[in-house]
């Protein structure tokens, strides 16, 4: 390996390289530091060359030190040229090379268990051969169109359905980003959570009963409305109490509120009848201590009714409770920035905007 | 799954496939070429080269098909050829069969687009993979082996690089 530096010369005396002048040892490391090494770095010494798995009874050639699995580099020998596979270095026979039991020593220290590792590659493999695999990728189109077709059948049920909680199945998510600023978190929980979760596992199992075999996967996904549009879109709105409605000094707040795509109206509005309940009750707790009044007025505050509206060509629009918040964005707000909506007690206002909303919200538990 | 994926051509032929075959099983021995193709699969994706690219061709994962970009600043540049790589039941120890797909007009490619190349034949390693292999057959087009010619047309015109570049263009086809 060390070559004469100065052919010209040749003495007996080997004339070191310049790298080998100024090359210094390398200090064993004695105390605790801990030096971390890349498993892929790990892996590219650890591994055959030949079949690009872990060495298994590493052979090492005599003269040039090159490493092989000995099931590997014997079968090289026999079928092809007698010359080392890394450097083509002649190798004469199976006698220049020689066991490298250190070597399997090693690997078994960083790998102690042997078949576990192979298990993990095995996993690795299948799971890429699955993905170029084309049948795997024509059956998963087809299971992805089906859904979609699912979807579109679903879709229109779901936006005439009356009923508040067709719209997002997701409501305890929903409901907790609603509520995140709100220091008694609970109460909102547990008031929004008890009548929503009915709805959402009742319509999942309805699902997953018309799809066969691979389908069922899906049909305990959330509905696909969310994942068209990807499942972390939100929304930013702007809340202010309606103009005219509300009387200036009763709750002249206005919200600024980030929610999920997928909250309805009526989340929105029980939002609201919370927000302003438990405004309430902290005023009259003060009020409590100051003056020993009953607090009772959250019971009637907590039941009032919110109506939320969407100013649209000068002019207040009612919006339906089972509207999304997306949906009210494409439909009438349009523009690039936070969505404005008005909201006001539905006792104070007319009934009949009210008609749509049969199945009251039902925020009465809390 | 692996018996399935059977070439005929491939398992005809390899002793050293034979060899293995005898001691392992003949099964055994195809899972652990699927098994390395897989690995070269992996790295291949992975490695982002420029210029080269491969991928099984269907189902069968000892037939690819190769892409090539050719070399800058050779007549080669800008002309973009696909190649077939088949692999013996006796891979990675006995070379795979690679010819180009896209007519090449080369010294070292013949009509049917078989290529002379050391590393294909008597100077196959077992180390070498579709990617060396891919990466040789670039540098091949940018610098042909002139002394022993399967095109003797294009070894003659090769001196002419100005005339050889037109010939190029004017004949190439996807």
């Amino acid at each position: 390996m060390t070559a004469p530096v100065n052919i010209q010369t040749p003495s007996k005396n080997w004339e070191l390289s310049l790298y080998e002048l100024h090359r210094s040892p390398q200090e064993a490391i004695m105390d605790g530091t801990e030096v971390s090494v890349s498993p892929r770095a790990l892996h590219s010494e650890l591994m055959c060359p030949i079949c690009l798995d872990m060495l298994k009874n590493t052979m090492t050639t005599k003269e040039c030190l090159h490493r092989f699995c000995c099931d590997c580099i014997v079968t090289a020998l026999r079928s092809g040229n007698k010359e080392c596979p890394t450097c083509r270095k002649k190798l004469v026979s199976r006698r220049s090379l020689r066991r490298d039991a250190n070597f399997d020593a090693l690997i078994s220290k960083i790998y102690p268990s042997r078949e576990e590792y192979e298990a993990h590659q095995q996993r690795v493999l299948e799971r890429l051969n699955h993905l170029h695999n084309q049948e795997a990728l024509s059956s998963s189109i087809e299971a992805g169109l089906r859904q979609q077709a699912r979807c579109k059948n679903d879709r229109p049920a779901q936006e005439s359905d009356t009923n508040p909680f067709s719209g997002g199945e997701d409501n305890g998510e929903t409901h907790s980003h609603l509520s995140h600023d709100s220091a008694p978190c609970h109460t909102a929980q547990s008031c929004s959570h008890t009548p929503s979760e009915a709805g959402p596992s009742r319509k999942r199992r309805s699902n997953s009963e018309d799809g066969s075999g691979p389908e069922d996967d899906g049909g305990s996904l959330p509905p696909p409305r969310r994942y068209r549009e990807g499942q972390a879109s939100e929304i930013e709105l702007v809340f202010r109490p309606h103009p005219h409605l509300v009387h200036a000094h009763d709750y002249n707040q206005t919200r600024f509120v980030k929610t999920t795509a997928n909250a309805t109206v009526d989340h929105l509005s029980k939002y609201v009848a919370l927000r302003v309940s438990l405004e309430h009750r902290s005023a009259s707790e003060e009020a409590e201590h100051r003056g020993g009044r009953e607090g009772s007025c959250l019971g009637q505050v907590s039941e009032k009714q919110f109506t939320i509206y969407i100013m649209t060509r000068g002019q207040f629009t009612t919006l339906n409770g089972s509207l999304t918040l997306e949906l009210v964005n494409e439909k009438f707000w349009k523009v690039k920035k936070p969505l404005e909506l008005y909201y006001a007690p539905t006792k104070d206002h007319a009934a009949p905007a009210d008609h749509q909303r049969s199945p009251p919200p039902p925020q009465k538990e809390g | 799954m692996a018996s399935q994926n059977q070439d005929p051509a491939a398992a005809a032929s390899s002793s050293a496939a034979a060899l293995k075959a005898n001691e392992s099983g003949n099964s055994a021995t195809r899972g652990s070429v699927s098994k390395r193709l897989q690995q070269e699969l992996m790295t291949l994706m992975m490695s982002g080269d420029k210029g080269i690219s491969a991928f099984p061709e269907s189902d069968n994962l000892f037939k690819w098909i190769g892409t090539i970009d050719g070399p800058q600043a050779t007549v080669y540049e800008g002309l973009r050829y696909r190649l077939s790589l088949e692999f013996p039941a006796g891979y990675p120890y006995q070379a795979p069969r690679v010819k180009f797909v896209t007519p090449c007009f080369h010294p070292n490619v013949d009509d049917q687009g078989f290529i002379c190349l050391d590393i294909l034949k008597d100077k196959w390693s077992a180390l070498y993979d579709v990617r060396s292999i891919l990466l040789s057959v670039q540098s091949l087009l940018g610098e042909p082996n002139n002394e022993s010619p399967l095109n003797t047309t294009a070894a003659e015109l090769w001196a002419d690089q100005g005339a050889y570049k037109a010939h190029l263009q004017s004949t190439f086809q996807k």
